[in-house]
């Protein structure tokens, strides 16, 4: 904070320094930041608590806010006598997979995008980023009908290619690769290096922090995706983890207590990137404006 | 070369977007319940669209939803950033709060708020009635049912907003908040006449952005209330998948839906990248 405007809270707001009472602003504020705080974490918080809790306390009039015993059991159970093994491991494949095949595709047409001179580079490139204008929600149905005629359905690649190729990803690498000096390039061609090893083992290395960038968001958006893997996993044994909560929440052959271990087994991954992570996600939604 | 880098990529934009793009406009003016066999009935999807008493319920609810929810999340958003930008202690902890909800699975998030707000169970309800409150059926009436799903909506998307506003506001020039400070100008004043007005650009991308994620919500409705109660919730895009999916399966009537929704996006789109353009010019 700079030294004037210091001096122009200490002229209007009383003051902020030293060991005199914190200003009327800041009590506010923060007692605003608290609400909000309370507003966020309580009900995460009180569905994490709920996770073990037994089906008589989850039933309790009024709730209680703690077990009366803990049942641990919910997790336990979740794996034993449900597929929480199988689902989880599916939102991993799923999320690896296409994390990689994304990164692959994405960074290679960005390649060509920011360092070659060809026919009609201009026109797919302005194509490819009107992409954004067509959401899955709206062609929902014909996309449905295009992917079951290939016979996608019910298919780990239905799940994984279709949504591979994203514009923002090519936008963020490209951008990146714009920084890389030509001069480098044409030095490994001079050196008699292919294309596409100049590709693989000159520039990929050199943008790491903007492949970085969109693994993160990949990982995050395909952890979560559920709308694709809706219309995809039909089948039980193919179910990521929020088409599996989504699905078993409204049947009755899972109980309320199982599901409800699942799903704060299924948010570990995601607070961890949200931990060790967070100032990358942070800046990358800054600066696109995606997420 | 070039060709073979940018060939996958340009593949499934094809096969996955253009293509089913292409389809669904083309289907719209067709009737099918099996994706197989089609009968063409002219603009009849688009007239049963703007005359069926069903889809005018749709269309109702997505414009309450999208209306309140892009007024509460642009003003909310701008409130947040604000503060959380004067903010000195804890800053950096409030932020990471404000920003928890972006992260988590939409489908987790309606479970969790499907448990606060139960009716009989729940711990919002019980937290009522301890302060002499009654309790209020949020998922069971279908106006609280739309209340409920407006602002679980702001609830998971505010800190997305709010990152955005921050980044502008950390774009404004030092020097000039602090020429106005040395004129004398209080904290407030400066907010309302140099803060705001520069962050106007801002505000504007955010109102467009909450639009059009307005209209594609769908994730945590589905297991906050699934549309319910008595279709109070049901929004465009559950409707277009409903058309798929439920009876009854009507696939030109939904892909109809979908190339309105389209045009709703798009709209929205071309306005965000002209002010863009706009943008950079100044």
């Amino acid at each position: 904070m700079s030294k004037l405007q210091e001096r122009a809270s200490a002229n209007k707001w009383s003051s902020m320094g030293g060991k005199k009472p914190p200003s009327v602003g800041t009590i506010l504020r923060t007692t605003f930041l608290l609400a909000m705080t309370f507003v966020i974490l309580a009900p995460v918080l009180w569905f994490v608590l709920s996770s073990f809790k037994d089906a008589t306390d989850l039933g309790a009039r009024p709730p209680k806010i703690l077990p009366t015993r803990w049942a641990f059991e919910n997790y336990t159970e979740a794996f034993q006598m449900y597929n929480y093994t199988r689902y989880f491991m599916n939102s991993v494949f799923v999320t690896s997979v296409a994390t990689v095949l994304t990164l692959l595709i994405n960074s290679m047409a960005a390649y060509a995008f920011a360092k070659y001179n060809f026919r009609g580079r201009d026109g797919l490139f302005v194509m490819t980023l009107a992409m954004i204008m067509i959401p899955l929600q709206v062609i929902l149905i014909p996309i449905y009908l295009v992917v079951s005629s290939l016979g996608l359905v019910n298919t780990y690649w239905g799940m994984i290619i279709p949504a591979a190729a994203t514009p923002t990803g090519v936008f963020i690498i490209r951008q990146y690769m714009l920084t890389i000096p030509d001069e480098l390039i044409e030095a490994a061609r001079i050196d008699g290096a292919g294309e596409f090893r100049i590709f693989a083992r000159i520039v990929l290395p050199l943008c790491r922090p903007a492949l970085a960038v969109v693994a993160i968001f990949s990982i995050l958006w395909r952890w979560n995706d559920f709308l694709w893997p809706l219309l995809i996993a039909q089948k039980e044994e193919l179910y990521t983890l929020p088409v599996a909560l989504a699905l078993l929440n409204g049947q009755l052959v899972v109980p309320y207590n199982i599901v409800l271990a699942m799903s704060v087994m299924s948010i570990i991954p995601v607070l961890f990137m949200f931990v060790f992570m967070q100032r990358q996600i942070v800046q990358g939604i800054a600066q696109t404006g995606i997420k | 070369m070039p060709y073979l880098f940018v060939a996958p990529n340009m593949l499934i934009f094809i096969t996955f977007i253009i293509w089913p793009a292409i389809r669904g406009f083309q289907i719209s003016f067709y009737d099918s319940i099996d994706g197989r066999t089609f009968t063409p009935v002219g603009t009849g999807n688009y007239k049963a669209i703007f005359g069926d008493p069903t889809v005018a319920e749709v269309a109702k609810n997505t414009a309450i939803y999208v209306v309140f929810y892009v007024i509460i999340s642009t003003l909310l958003s701008i409130a947040f950033a604000l503060i959380v930008n004067e903010q000195k202690f804890a800053k950096g902890f409030f932020r990471a709060i404000l920003f928890l909800p972006v992260m988590l699975s939409p489908i987790v998030v309606g479970l969790i708020w499907n448990d606060v707000l139960d009716r009989k169970v729940g711990p919002l309800n019980a937290l009522l009635q301890a302060i002499g409150g009654g309790s209020p059926g949020w998922l069971v009436e279908p106006k609280l049912g739309m209340m409920a799903v407006i602002f679980v909506g702001v609830w998971v998307h505010l800190g997305f907003y709010s990152i955005i506003l921050l980044a502008g506001l950390q774009g404004i020039d030092r020097s000039l908040l602090e020429a106005a400070a040395m004129d004398g100008a209080t904290r407030p004043q400066i907010i309302r006449t140099i803060i705001l007005p520069l962050l106007k650009p801002t505000t504007l991308v955010i109102l467009i952005l909450a639009t059009i994620h307005g209209f594609q919500s769908f994730d945590f409705i589905y297991t906050l209330t699934g549309g319910g109660p008595l279709g109070a919730t049901t929004l465009i895009v559950q409707y277009i998948y409903d058309r798929a999916f439920q009876t009854p399966i009507q696939y030109g009537l939904g892909s109809a839906a979908g190339v309105i929704l389209f045009m709703i996006i798009f709209a929205f789109t071309a306005l965000n990248f002209l002010l863009g353009k706009k943008r950079e010019a100044i």
